[in-house]
């Protein structure tokens, strides 16, 4: 019988068989330079797609058509759930997601097939691409196959994870994450690649830049809309709390933007060759360490993934990318060790330099605090956590150095900088920084962290101002056009330094969210008896009425309170307890009413009693913590503009094409 | 030119590197002091009683059942209090804040905070679900199963 599990199960294993056979066509076809086997190859990246696409239309339809015979379907799903949750429950467990960590691989590794210009490096790092693909779909096939089919076929499930169903973020969160991890699979390709074929050159970065830049921008996005999940979902107020599988997804992202820098290095200057084949090394091989580590429970963390059986899988992959990279960076050791040396400290590249120490230095750091107590538990046998106390100590003073690093980097020249323009340049932004923190001062605050972060703020900020009218003001001059006019010109000629400038600005808006809301938020629990307005903060919070509600697979109980604020009222917000489907499991629903000054924040602490005649709520005040995401916003714009095509050097080249004269 | 030392080192890359062991250092001393301070034990009553002086004021997680018939929660003050138990020894917990939905008794809690006098003073409540750990009825726990259900 054909059933939709036989059928999964039957393209995943197509897709396994096809990958193979592209890995190896792909490495003969590149040992002996024949081009018809090198095509082959690539012909079969588009085939594997289409299997693999096949495996996830069918899970789509297994769950969109409760074919609980799917044992992931009957384990995940249920058929009151709305519809958008089926078609997240792709995603809500361990299954599932490593299928769609696969397909998104074989996407990309299409697409770099189709796409990729044909150099000496693309067969190679097709192949790697395989090689990964492989990993992954025999994981699919193997280890956590979401295919197998129910010889007993229930007539429900239980739904999907009651934390995932609760919030649209969810929909889009995971799918981010995977992006940036597969795009940043393809800059290791190509690492890989230049290793094999001996040329660890700038030709690989320069060909896999985009991919880099676009595999940061997912994982920027995914971070900062996994700490917004959070805010709407766990009910504590909070964003961040240095829990295990936030660890792990800062990791590579500290990795891969000390990446994003370093290269730069190289492509000016031909040095760190080989501290770029390693930053990107260590990228992709955090990520499988950090999949390792919270998919197979050896660390406990509250989103609580459970141990799954494709633990030891990503350890032994884990080890053996490092090992191979590795060894192959010391193999070739000749070609990547660097001949330039550093001119001068106070320098671009020293800049660069000095924020890829601070970020690997926090990388060290989180993934100590993340692994020590596994150390701890099997020398001394004491079951300990490391507290968020630890990773603010160690990371906070970098992060200082980090910003003042961002504002002085990019104002450096290449080399040398002279001194006479930087002095002067140093002196406005030191000033900016004097006048930011004796502002903040004035309007109360004390705390040291907020008022350097404020300060360093008014530092960046200069910078940018500096930066653009240094670029600006000559051009104006020189053609007699407006500013405005200039500018515009400027930001389409430059745009991936102009896309750094706004990504820049979005860190710093993050930074003062972050500050507004670490440093100065209030959480206090209170009784509002019904009827009674109880003052909080500016606020007066009035509790009107419970209520129940019923809609597609959710139970909510909650509870309507009125905001007033100078006696006005100003919203209803509506804290709840969410239970889905059959499950034990509440889920406290927070409600909050956003603004640019601060957010108000409900949770309900307790349970919703109808006898009594008062509700318990947590009510939690964080000043400026809607830049967080803001910020996030702005980063993404920042990201995409410098992506977006058309940049200066494909314009050289046009105009150099055309001959004199000849007008087209 | 590049003026270079006997052993064809560029002195400028000794201080360099002696410069860079100086950070290293310094950063293991920084990293070794916040781990200290930042560990947090988790154990249960029967732990604690063995040793109290090695947890003095130190920050743990306590696991425990909720002792039955020791729950008192007073609405106008937010004060929770409740003996945290695990069938060898049991420590009353002063908890600010309401219980929370799933609180109740013979429920797997783990709490944050310390101990003052006896009494263990949380500022954190959580509740493990019992789907792994029934809650006895014989009165007899046990604690390595215990110790596995609130991890």
């Amino acid at each position: 019988m054909l059933s939709l599990g036989v059928l999964g199960s039957a393209a995943v294993a197509l897709a396994l068989a096809l990958s193979v056979y592209a890995l190896i066509a792909g490495i003969l076809g590149a040992v002996r330079r024949d081009a018809r086997l090198q095509t082959s190859a690539r012909l079969t990246a588009l085939a594997v797609f289409l299997a693999t696409t096949t495996a996830v239309v069918v899970m789509q339809a297994a769950l969109l058509t409760n074919d609980f015979s799917v044992q992931y379907v009957a384990e995940h799903s249920r058929i009151e759930s709305p519809t958008w949750v089926k078609v997240v429950t792709l995603w809500a467990a361990l299954e599932g997601s490593v299928l769609l960590w696969a397909w998104l691989l074989t996407g990309y590794t299409a697409v770099l097939a189709v796409t990729a210009p044909n150099t000496i490096l693309r067969p190679w790092a097709l192949v790697v691409m395989q090689g990964v693909q492989i990993f992954f779909l025999s994981v699919v096939a193997i280890a956590a196959n979401p295919f197998t089919v129910l010889a007993n076929v229930p007539l429900d499930g239980p739904g999907a994870n009651p934390l995932l169903q609760n919030h649209w973020m969810m929909a889009v969160h995971p799918v981010l994450m995977y992006l940036g991890f597969v795009g940043l699979t393809v800059p290791f390709a190509y690492a890989m690649a230049a290793l094999i074929t001996r040329r660890p050159g700038t030709e690989w970065m320069r060909l896999t830049r985009r991919w880099t830049l676009l595999g940061w921008g997912f994982l920027t996005a995914a971070i900062v809309s996994g700490g917004w999940w959070s805010y709407e979902v766990l009910g504590w107020g909070g964003y961040w709390a240095w829990d295990p599988v936030e660890n792990v997804s800062i990791m590579p992202w500290f990795t891969a933007t000390a990446f994003l820098h370093s290269i730069q290095v190289q492509e000016r200057r031909r040095m760190l060759k080989a501290w770029n084949l390693l930053l990107i090394v260590l990228t992709f091989s955090l990520t499988l360490l950090g999949t390792f580590l919270i998919r197979s429970g050896v660390v406990s963390s509250v989103h609580a993934f459970g141990d799954g059986p494709v633990g030891p899988f990503f350890l032994a992959f884990f080890v053996i990318v490092t090992l191979v990279s590795v060894s192959l960076v010391v193999w070739r050791w000749d070609q990547v060790r660097d001949r330039a040396d550093l001119d001068a400290v106070v320098s671009r590249e020293g800049a660069f330099l000095g924020v890829n120490v601070l970020f690997l230095a926090m990388t060290f750091a989180v993934l100590l605090g993340t692994v020590f107590p596994l150390f701890v538990e099997a020398t001394t046998g004491a079951r300990v956590t490391v507290g968020a106390p630890f990773f603010d100590a160690i990371t906070l003073p970098v992060w200082m150095l980090v910003l003042l690093l961002m504002g002085v980097g990019p104002l450096l020249p290449w080399r040398r900088a002279e001194t006479q323009t930087l002095r002067s340049n140093l002196l406005l932004m030191g000033a900016a920084l004097v006048l930011a923190i004796v502002v903040a001062f004035a309007f109360g605050m004390r705390k040291p962290y907020p008022l350097l972060t404020i300060g360093l703020a008014g530092w960046n900020l200069a910078s940018v101002g500096l930066l653009l009218a240094g670029a600006i003001v000559p051009r104006a001059r020189i053609t007699g056009r407006s500013l405005g006019e200039v500018f515009g010109r400027y930001a389409f000629e430059q745009k991936r330094r102009v896309g750094s400038m706004v990504v820049h600005l979005g860190v710093i808006v993050i930074a003062l969210g972050i500050v507004g809301s670490g440093g100065y938020r209030v959480d206090q629990q209170l009784r509002l008896a019904y009827g009674e307005r109880v003052p909080f903060q500016s606020y007066e919070l009035q509790a009107l009425r419970p209520f129940s509600e019923q809609a597609s697979g959710r139970a909510s109980v909650g509870v309507e309170v009125a905001v007033f604020q100078d006696g006005r009222q100003v919203t209803v917000l509506t804290p709840r307890i969410n239970r889905f489907g059959t499950s034990q499991m509440t889920v406290p629903t927070p409600s909050v009413r956003y603004t640019a000054g601060h957010d108000l924040y409900l949770a309900l602490a307790g349970a919703v009693d109808p006898q009594q005649d008062f509700v318990i709520i947590r009510a939690v005040q964080s000043p400026l913590i809607t830049w967080i995401w803001i910020g996030g916003a702005i980063i993404a714009f920042g990201t995409m503009f410098a992506l977006s095509p058309g940049d200066r050097p494909v314009r050289r080249r046009v105009e150099a094409e055309a001959p004199a004269g000849a007008e087209a | 030119m590049r003026h270079r030392g006997r052993y064809g080192i560029a002195p400028r890359r000794v201080v360099y590197g002696l410069l860079g062991a100086g950070v290293l250092v310094f950063a293991g001393f920084m990293i070794n002091q916040a781990l200290n301070t930042s560990l947090v034990y988790f154990i249960l009553p029967n732990e604690y009683a063995q040793q109290p002086s090695q947890y003095q004021d130190r920050r743990l997680r306590l696991g425990g059942l909720v002792a039955p018939e020791s729950v008192r929660f007073d609405d106008l003050a937010l004060q929770l209090t409740f003996m945290v138990t695990d069938g060898i020894e049991s420590y009353p917990v002063q908890h600010v804040g309401a219980p929370p939905e799933l609180f109740r008794e013979n429920a797997g809690v783990v709490i944050e905070g310390r101990f003052a006098e006896g009494t263990f003073v949380s500022d954190n409540l959580l509740i493990k679900h019992s789907e792994v750990y029934e809650a006895p009825e014989d009165g007899h726990i046990d604690i390595e199963a215990l110790r596995e259900s609130l991890q």
